[in-house]
């Protein structure tokens, strides 16, 4: 198990693709967002807090999404997961491996958003207030893990990747991640406030306020995950009939 | 180590009208080298995959090493190399070595590995940078990480070039000589004559006949000669020693025989000219003729 996860992490380390979109993309809309907007008025946490929050959260969905779906996709085509069925692993231990290789892929996303808020913005938290960011977020991503699986089971090779990143824009313009949900249309604020894309920043957004967080976040996401595994469950059984 | 390694009592598999599998019976007994010999579409890899587990018989029953596949394959008595199988992009060679090795209880040393399928080099090479033969070396590697009582090899050699086939087999030889089982599917009767203690014939689904390399053979009409002959000459061919069946196509005749020399023998004794002669050995497709006929 252990070393099935470190492969999975060494193979995260030289893809390229996933390095520059996952990690470069959250920094540059950082960037660009709080020195377009950061030096607006407006009531809460400052933008510069707010955004780091978004930025990670979208980084972290998009790391977890990206470790689980392509890649599924693309050992479903090359005939990986048929050889490790014939391979005494259980198949239990090798999903386990890629949900936690997924989840912990969130943490670069993570950490570096939040290195530059620290290092371009001066943002400043308390050290209780960093942990609790950093396991909300992490944690967080397993519904997203678990959509990755999903999309690598209804896809293929070709496609994973389109679909996965599409998801990933309207999970991140619609939850609110990339502009307030109040400055959304009001017909769009109702299904903002349904998606694990705005639950999940809204983990961090409480903590960076000051509160605790919501028990409600936590139960849509938990909602979530256990629909989206269904799904992938499902995805297994219908991938392996056809074969 | 139990005495039969593989067990089918009629098996069948249907995908769905198609009986890709229909009824087979198979005994394979510990240490033998065998192979599945069968053209195109006669339910090898259906076979393969039904003694790995990977798919369930619609009916009859399958014992691997005396339990069922599912289970052999879990307590790690079993290697394969299968005809669509995959390997993990984007690792080293010797990390996907090393994984599979320790998913087994009993494996080989690394090094070893390596060496037997000539990858000491390209250990730190990518899987996915591979040439298709490096990746067949590497799936032969993962299929022996685990020390397995029985070897299954589904179309092993179809990537590699004629070099590699000979190192391949010779490998394959060695670890059969250390008491192992192997099973290999195939449709080169080449391959099934100079590699295995027993060849299965299938087709359809079924068994058509089993025997030694020779016993097929002999079986499937030995050799062909081919000459050329007018409407007279064509007179009592079929009596000559040694000839199972006469065809012909134009001009040409084609004698199917058990004995070539005698056939050639008898074939000169009786004319002054044999024009356009030519003798050979029966290929696959010819013995399936043979046999199926």
């Amino acid at each position: 198990m252990f070393y099935l996860l470190r492969l999975e992490i060494r193979r995260m380390l030289a893809d390229k693709r996933f390095l520059i979109l996952m990690l470069c993309l959250p920094i540059g809309m950082y960037l660009l967002f709080t020195n377009l907007f950061g030096n607006q008025p407006q009531s809460g946490p400052p933008a510069a807090l707010e955004l780091m929050i978004s930025m990670a959260a979208m980084g972290s969905i998009g790391a977890a999404m990206m470790t689980t779906g392509p890649r599924i996709a693309q050992e479903r085509g090359n005939g990986w997961l048929r050889q490790l069925k014939i391979m005494p692993i259980r198949p239990g231990t090798v999903i386990g491996a890629k949900l936690l290789s997924a989840m912990l892929s969130a943490i670069p996303a993570i950490a570096l958003v939040d290195l530059t808020a620290v290092l371009d913005h001066g943002v400043r938290l308390s050290a209780g207030q960093w942990l609790g960011i950093g396991a909300l977020l992490l944690l967080g991503t397993a519904p997203f893990a678990a959509l990755g699986a999903v999309i690598g089971y209804l896809t293929d090779d070709a496609s994973a990747f389109a679909v996965m990143y599409g998801l990933l824009i309207f999970l991140s313009a619609i939850g609110g991640l990339w502009m307030p949900v109040s400055a959304l249309p009001s017909a769009l604020r109702d299904i903002a406030r349904v998606l694990p894309s705005n639950r999940l920043a809204d983990l961090g957004w409480r903590i960076v306020e000051g509160q605790a967080p919501l028990a409600a976040d936590g139960l849509v996401l938990a909602a979530w995950l256990a629909g989206f595994t269904g799904l992938a469950v499902l995805g297994y059984r219908r991938a392996n009939v056809a074969r | 180590m139990t005495e039969i390694a593989v067990d089918f009592t009629g098996v069948t598999r249907t995908f769905g009208a198609v009986r890709a599998v229909d009824g087979l019976d198979l005994t394979i007994a510990a240490g033998q080298t065998v192979a599945l010999l069968g053209p195109n579409g006669a339910g090898k890899s259906t076979t393969v995959s039904l003694l790995l587990g990977l798919l369930t018989p619609d009916a009859g029953r399958i014992a691997v090493l005396g339990r069922p596949p599912g289970q052999t394959v879990a307590a790690g008595q079993v290697g394969a190399m299968l005809q669509n199988g995959g390997l993990m992009p984007g690792v080293p060679v010797a990390g996907l070595i090393e994984l599979t090795r320790r998913l087994y209880p009993n494996p080989r040393p690394l090094a070893d590995l390596l060496a037997d399928a000539d990858l000491t080099g390209l250990a730190r090479r990518r899987v996915d940078k591979l040439s298709g033969g490096q990746s067949q070396r590497l799936r032969f590697a993962l299929a022996v990480a685990g020390d397995p009582d029985l070897l299954v090899l589904d179309e092993p050699t179809a990537a590699m070039d004629v070099a590699s086939r000979r190192t391949f087999w010779a490998n394959i030889r060695g670890y059969a000589e250390q008491g192992r089982t192997v099973l290999f599917a195939t449709h080169y009767l080449e391959e099934a004559d100079e590699n295995a203690d027993r060849v299965v014939v299938i087709a359809g689904g079924r068994v058509l006949t089993e025997g030694t390399p020779a016993e097929i053979k002999r079986a499937a009409g030995g050799s062909t000669v081919r000459f050329s002959a007018g409407g007279a000459g064509r007179a009592g061919l079929e009596r000559l020693p040694g000839v199972t069946a006469v065809e012909t196509r134009g001009p040409a005749v084609t004698l199917r025989t058990r004995d070539a020399e005698a056939t050639v023998r008898a074939l000169f004794a009786a004319r002054d000219r044999v024009p356009d002669l030519e003798v050979s050995g029966v290929d696959l497709e010819d013995a399936f003729l043979a046999l199926t006929r």
